[in-house]
């Protein structure tokens, strides 16, 4: 059996662990009407998840820093409404912008990358970071299309055998959701374990051998870069039907991205456990700890909003960097790290066998007492 | 198999490659030595398609190289040990491996190659679910030239395989080359150890700044006043 398998069966148990919380969640709530229900608010864990996981793609496997998720989200959030809205000649319903969302995100990617992924590390970082921006402008300026600042709405809900889905219930939309990330999921994996998969991570390790084994850096970089803005539009398209609008352009600013890149970095680059654990911990953070705190407090009379410093969630920020600052001290490989970034990160442990060499032949033999070179006894070393 | 013919090259202002020429025949081994920047990795670079060429030409099994890029030239049967060993250092000996049989899609004979990799390096067996990285020097070489084999080169192209390793191991990997090159593999090994290149190869080169300079057979290097005085160290 290759390593390959070997690794899967043992990364795949805490995706299980994740399955079975997120539907024990809708349970609790209707079990326990007064406790918590968070059921409503994980449905932006779940859209971030997704966006993780499309930079998880791009900066996780093939070591690309991409600063720019959130103008691919954005594009899927406005392709999607145009693709939908009865305002545009197209119509295609929910499940038909849907589907065609992540590909419009993937040209939007080749697009951007074809260019642009000749640069490398920084160079490339700073491109994204740009095109976050640029898409912002245009999406706001051009009005046209657009509807700039009012964003574009209505826009359909979805219909599953009809079944109309409203806002005021968020079981079929966190189901919906929930649905979609473990395909996510699955599609993670699946590239994760196939040629292409070790493609992207050979060129993270190593560009130019990478080259040497006969493969095209570019064009491998360039599908890392088009399936993580399918991934990134996808959840845009989510996130556009479960508003009913697009919402202002400014929505899908830095703070979208730099969110994205946290999750990967506080969850474990690489490792798709990890990015589903970074997202729940970080937007877990953002908008159920937080919100639920600032209620308690303001319930106590302890918070008002006339006192900014006094809201809990006016903190996330400072939450956000402290946690960073703190991960990169302690845990630099993330929550659940990727067993070789790990490996990198902590190379003092295990220690590197001696490099021993076989008295009679000069064959080195590490941890073993007999040479495989001439089959003399090796004495143990000190 | 190789000819490399008239070819300039270098970087930016610099040229590096003054009208180089070699030719490597099927089953041969040929040493290309010399110096500090004579131009060896360069000339090597090129073949590879990692550099490209200002002028001249390179034919490998009767094709012309000069529009194949890196990658495609390794599905033309022609595999690259990069100065340096350049071995995944976050994968394991055996994904290291795997990596090298990228091009193809055989799975048995994947394996058969596996296996005869194993055979050749039997260090690599013991070690291989090691992470590359934490292989030593001689190690790593070893890996770097059995990932080359595993996508069943035509030729090899090793660049400066002695470089910062024990000389015990260095023997063990010339050895080795031997051995492949005894089952019929053509090399064109690159080398600043002349005394060693010339006693593996039938025939050698020798580059200074950028010109081939001699050319003969491997022992008739080794004993030519010229190359005794600048590269084995005698007045």
């Amino acid at each position: 059996m290759s390593r390959w398998a070997q690794s899967r069966a043992s990364w795949l148990k805490p995706d299980f662990v994740f399955l079975a919380v997120a539907l024990v969640i809708p349970v609790l709530d209707l079990i326990l009407p007064g406790f918590l229900q968070i059921g409503s608010q994980m449905r932006q864990i779940f859209l971030f998840a997704i966006l993780g996981l499309g930079l998880n793609i791009v900066t996780g496997f093939t070591g690309l820093l991409h600063l720019g998720v959130a103008a691919f989200m954005a594009i899927g959030v406005y392709a999607f409404a145009i693709l939908s809205s009865e305002i545009y000649p197209f119509r295609f319903g929910f499940w038909g912008a849907l589907a065609l969302t992540p590909v419009v995100g993937a040209l939007a990617g080749l697009l951007l990358g074809a260019p642009t992924l000749r640069l490398r590390g920084d160079y490339l970082a700073i491109v994204t970071l740009g095109f976050g921006e640029i898409v912002q402008d245009v999406l706001r300026n051009v009005e046209t299309v657009t509807k700039g600042t009012q964003g574009i709405n209505p826009l359909p809900y979805p219909n599953v055998f009809g079944y109309e889905f409203v806002t005021e219930t968020y079981q079929p939309w966190y189901f919906l959701f929930l649905g979609i990330v473990v395909l996510v999921v699955a599609l993670n994996r699946n590239i994760e374990n196939s040629r292409l998969g070790r493609a992207f991570i050979s060129v993270r390790e190593d560009e130019l051998a990478a080259t040497c084994m006969g493969i095209n850096t570019v064009k491998i970089k360039l599908v890392a870069f088009a399936l993580g803005a399918a991934l990134c539009s996808l959840a845009g398209g989510l996130w556009a039907s479960y508003l009913g609008s697009t919402g202002e352009p400014g929505n899908y600013d830095f703070q979208v991205s730099i969110l994205a890149v946290c999750i990967v970095i506080v969850g474990g680059m690489g490792n798709i456990s990890g990015v589903l654990l970074g997202a729940l911990v970080m937007i877990g953070i953002d908008s159920l700890v937080l919100v639920q705190l600032t209620r308690y407090l303001q319930q106590q009379g302890l918070s008002s909003t006339a006192n900014v410093m006094s809201m809990p969630n006016n903190w996330k920020y400072m939450i956000f960097g402290l946690a960073l600052v703190l991960m990169m001290r302690f845990k630099p490989e993330g929550l659940l790290p990727s067993r070789r970034v790990k490996a990198e990160l902590h190379h003092d442990e295990p220690p590197k066998p001696a490099d021993r060499l076989c008295p009679n032949c000069g064959y080195p033999t590490g941890t073993s007492t007999v040479c495989t070179e001439c089959g003399a006894t090796v004495a143990a070393s000190s | 198999m190789l000819q490399i013919d008239r070819i300039h090259a270098g970087y930016g202002p610099i040229e590096v490659l003054k009208d180089v020429s070699l030719e490597v025949h099927e089953g041969e081994i040929v040493t290309l030595i010399g110096s500090n920047g004579a131009g060896k990795t360069t000339t090597l670079m090129c073949v590879s398609g990692l550099n490209r060429v200002r002028s001249g030409r390179i034919v490998f099994d009767g094709h012309d190289l000069q529009d194949v890029s890196a990658d495609r030239i390794v599905h033309r049967g022609l595999a690259q040990v990069p100065e340096g060993r350049k071995i995944f250092p976050r994968l394991s000996v055996r994904e290291n491996l795997e990596m090298g049989a990228f091009i193809r899609n055989d799975r048995d004979g994947i394996e058969e190659d596996m296996g005869r990799a194993f055979a050749l390096f039997p260090v690599l067996k013991q070690r291989q679910t090691q992470l590359g990285g934490t292989l030593s020097g001689g190690e790593q070489q070893m890996l770097a030239i059995a990932r080359a084999l595993m996508s069943r080169p035509k030729m090899l192209l090793m660049d400066e395989p002695s470089m910062g390793i024990a000389p015990l191991l260095v023997v063990k990997i010339f050895d080795a080359v031997r051995e492949l090159n005894r089952e019929g593999m053509t090399v064109l090994l690159v080398e600043q150890n002349a005394c060693l290149a010339l006693k593996l190869a039938h025939r050698g080169y020798v580059l200074e700044t950028g010109e081939i300079v001699l050319s003969d057979a491997g022992s008739a290097l080794l004993t030519h006043p010229r190359v005794r005085e600048a590269y084995l160290g005698e007045v």
